[in-house]
């Protein structure tokens, strides 16, 4: 199975740079191949410029975003690690959603279409790792809505049965020691439900019968 | 009422700037004192640096003279205009690393006994503008992150007393030019009328 680690915090101290660590050393043991982007150490630009707005609805002219299309293509799996700031992405990680998803690679429009149809069908399983300043009480009354942008929005151009995975911790700004320890102890646990296994399994499988593109 | 304009998007000849412009129209028919701030032009910084991170649970969060300016402005101005188009069901990074980068302690929250508290308890209103690929009924299955993260998160820093509008124009895409002169028109006629409609509210509540 191959998993695209994508992850944006400014700190590498950070405590979501441990979670980062924590999941790519779960997925390693679990005999991932791996590729990981630091959004941050790459010095990744999130403003998505006016030359490339004028040429979003063309296919195949995104050089910008040859590299990171390059990953999207290859995983089967992507997991976004990063902190929830005002209950969505930081704007680093959506900057990447609004540059590197582009026409061609990640979704088509038909003549005369308003509705995307997927392109991104390699893609069968989403995860997300992150951390809320606020309580699940708090996020529900907001609406959740950087969940709803990777279970809704991201997942309608991957494969038809992808599945999104939500792996947070709640109330971080006032959780202890000893709730951030756990809740980092058990990703490997929760990076390995049964039916993420079941699909690690499948795609190995597959990758061994050669019936892989 | 003071009104503050944020507008989000790379062209200035997009349909969003003709969305802001409709809006500042609007404002000042009904008597607003409208600020309009260009994100894009401004070239405003989507992202938080480090060393905004490492400041942001201090007693001085804001590092950058341009956020200084637009904390200023947030605090003067009773009214919150977003114009933006939804991109991935959401914000698009520059309006989201404004709420990030200017929505700071006391700006948008303090803490009381270690509780969050709202700190923009002077707004009234909080207005969303935004055009959708999509239509309708697909933006509200994939239910609208955008829409949530300013008429949701953002107002719970807002206190009780905020009303908020929130105008849309779905399927922008394949909408023809006498489609987006109505929406237009919409946005001008409701921003002019936007007092009218708040008094009624109001009166209705209490």
């Amino acid at each position: 199975m191959r998993s695209l680690v994508v992850y944006a915090h400014p700190d590498p101290s950070s405590y979501c740079a441990a979670l980062r660590d924590k999941v790519v050393a779960g997925l390693a043991a679990a005999g991932h191949e791996l590729r990981v982007t630091d959004l941050y150490a790459e010095g990744f630009d999130p403003l998505f410029t006016a030359a490339e707005h004028a040429a979003h609805l063309d296919v195949g002219a995104h050089p910008h975003a040859a590299a990171h299309v390059a990953d999207l293509q290859w995983c089967d799996q992507l997991v976004l690690v990063y902190p929830t700031w005002w209950s969505g992405q930081p704007a680093m990680l959506k900057g990447w959603i609004d540059r590197v998803w582009v026409r061609g690679a990640t979704w088509e429009l038909p003549a005369g279409g308003n509705r995307l149809q997927g392109r991104l069908r390699n893609v069968r399983s989403l995860v997300v790792v992150t951390t809320h300043g606020s309580s699940k009480w708090v996020n529900v009354l907001q609406g959740e809505p950087g969940k709803r942008t990777v279970s809704r929005t991201l997942r309608a151009v991957c494969h038809r049965r992808a599945r999104t995975t939500w792996i947070a911790l709640y109330g971080v700004d006032r959780s202890s020691l000893e709730d951030r320890q756990a809740f980092l102890d058990a990703i490997p646990r929760r990076l390995a439900s049964r039916r993420l296994r079941r699909l690690a399994r499948h795609r190995s499988g597959a990758a061994a019968d050669g019936t892989r593109p | 009422m003071k009104a503050l304009v944020v507008c989000a998007h790379p062209r200035g000849e997009s349909f969003t700037h003709a969305l802001t412009r409709a809006a500042v129209r609007g404002c000042e028919r009904a008597g607003h004192d409208v600020t309009v701030v260009d994100l894009y032009e401004l070239g405003f910084r989507a992202e938080m640096l480090l060393e905004e991170h490492r400041a942001y649970h201090s007693e001085t969060p804001l590092l950058d003279p341009m956020t200084i300016e637009h904390a200023e402005l947030v605090k003067t101005h009773e009214m919150l205009v977003f114009v933006y188009p939804t991109w991935w069901g959401g914000l698009p990074a520059v309006l989201k690393g404004w709420l990030e980068r200017v929505m700071v302690l006391d700006v948008a929250f303090r803490f009381e006994r270690q509780r969050v508290r709202p700190a923009l308890t002077h707004v009234r209103r909080i207005v969303g503008i935004t055009s959708y690929g999509s239509p309708w009924w697909a933006v509200k299955l994939l239910q609208d992150g955008g829409r949530r993260t300013l008429a949701r998160a953002l107002r719970m820093s807002c206190g009780g007393h905020v009303a908020t509008t929130w105008l849309g124009m779905y399927s922008v895409d394949t909408s023809g030019i006498v489609e987006r002169a109505a929406f237009l028109d919409r946005v001008e006629h409701t921003m002019a009328h936007l007092n009218a409609v708040k008094a009624r509210s109001a009166g209705g509540h209490r």
